[in-house]
């Protein structure tokens, strides 16, 4: 494949999931004003490395993971520490597996629109590095959990585990909200 | 399935983590429980909500058409009518990267850089570690030995975890995945009589410098021929470090 193929094929990959990158890119920076240098440096890096994509592979999953260990890299020089926490034994899948629901979750979700927005906000800035990189993962990126474990280099249980945690924090954040407007 | 065990696998049924016959056995009980066909109305609600808040945002056009520019740079007419500036300008670039390139940087240091960026970067990772798979030295074709993946630093602060074959300036090498401390270090192996494809840097080992040093991009390079292999280690490391970690390094089956 020469270098003009290579580069229609990378881009007719690329293109229909920029989309997702950005937001992604957005909301996993620590400082806002990086999330253009992490998405022009993530991409670059990639196509340089095109040649070592195999087909087999989902390129979302490959682009994710590029994306991810430029924005560490660059958190980290902002002093904020991408520590991708292993918290949970892989024995304990099982314990995540399950959930706890939120029985009384609000139904009338648009009369809570602006609440909601600024708590789920907060609560998405309180969630520590690993447990937002597997939330923005899974509900942006679409990656599968074992996707997740590779891209990170966690075994899955803690992929499950952050999940877990990063979804009732947010949950958590929506019942927030709830009060909030009754008041 | 009972309804206890029907609420353990739903969040994973929502994610579509679940198997075939477990997805099956939870969307039969949801048709017939109500209370767990609430819960999980009420769980999917909460997706919608916060996959709408997560994917809230249309991508930036001008950023996205800026990135792919640096990737498939624009032809247009419009640039023809500066190629002069451009020619000059290029020319007065060209002039200052080989004035400024040429003392520091030896071209197989330039020549590996790429590949221990990927390995930096996690882009790469080992292919195997212990011995040479088969099918792995059928790709050989005659120009590089398993000899070449047997190489390991006597260092203690020296640790590998795998290895795999790569291509540099299509020369197969033996990349060696390793660590100085927490410092990604390669090991790129190669044979000797492949040195023709790096002059700068054959010219320098013949000319009776045991180990040929330079910059490799934002890395440290350092090279010497052991046996009949040239051996190089890469990393953001200081220059005597990578010295040090070359001299210690031999053939494991040697």
């Amino acid at each position: 494949m020469d270098g003009d193929e290579q580069r229609v094929r990378f881009l007719s990959l690329l293109r229909p999931i920029e989309r997702d990158l950005e937001n992604y890119s957005r909301r996993m920076v620590f400082d806002r004003h990086d999330f253009e240098d992490a998405l022009q440096n993530a991409v670059l890096r990639a196509f340089r490395a095109f040649d070592r994509y195999h087909d087999d592979a989902s390129f979302r999953a490959w682009m994710f993971k590029i994306l991810t260990n430029e924005i560490f890299s660059i958190n980290r020089k902002r002093g904020r520490l991408a520590q991708v926490e292993i918290a949970v034994d892989p024995e304990e899948m099982e314990e995540f597996a399950g959930l706890e629901f939120a029985t009384d979750v609000p139904i009338s979700w648009d009369s809570l629109a602006d609440a909601l927005d600024e708590e789920m906000l907060a609560a998405l800035h309180s969630l520590n590095d690993s447990e937002r990189a597997v939330l923005l993962m899974r509900g942006v990126g679409d990656l599968r959990y074992r996707e997740i474990s590779e891209c990170l280099g966690i075994p899955l249980g803690s992929v499950m585990g952050n999940l877990f945690r990063a979804r009732q924090k947010m949950r958590d954040a929506i019942l927030r909200a709830r009060k909030r407007s009754w008041l | 399935m009972k309804c206890a065990e029907v609420r353990k696998f739903i969040r994973l049924y929502l994610d579509s983590e679940l198997d075939a016959k477990n997805s099956f056995e939870v969307e039969q009980h949801l048709e017939s429980c109500g209370e767990c066909a609430g819960l999980f109305e009420a769980e999917k609600k909460f997706d919608q909500r916060l996959g709408r808040f997560l994917r809230d945002g249309l991508p930036t056009r001008a950023l996205w058409e800026k990135i792919e520019a640096q990737i498939a740079p624009s032809r247009s007419g419009g640039i023809k009518a500066l190629w002069p500036v451009a020619l000059a300008a290029s020319l007065i670039i060209a002039a200052g990267v080989v004035f400024l390139a040429r003392p520091r940087t030896l071209d197989l240091a330039n020549a590996v850089e790429e590949c221990h960026s990927a390995y930096a970067h996690q882009i790469t990772t080992p292919e195997f570690s212990g011995a040479v798979p088969e099918k792995i030295a059928q790709q050989f074709g005659g120009r590089l030995d398993a000899q070449a993946f047997a190489y390991r630093s006597s260092e203690p602060s020296f640790t590998s975890s795998g290895a795999r074959l790569c291509h540099v300036e299509g020369v197969p090498v033996a990349l060696i995945l390793g660590h100085c401390a927490e410092t990604p270090v390669s090991m790129i192996v190669f044979k000797k009589s492949e040195l023709d494809h790096f002059p700068q840097t054959k010219r320098k080992l013949e000319s009776g410098d045991p180990i040929a040093c330079s910059r490799s991009g934002r890395y440290e390079f350092a090279a010497r021929i052991v046996d009949d292999h040239v051996v190089c280690v890469v990393g953001d490391e200081p220059r005597p470090a990578l010295e040090d970690l070359l001299k210690t390094v031999r053939r494991a089956d040697g």
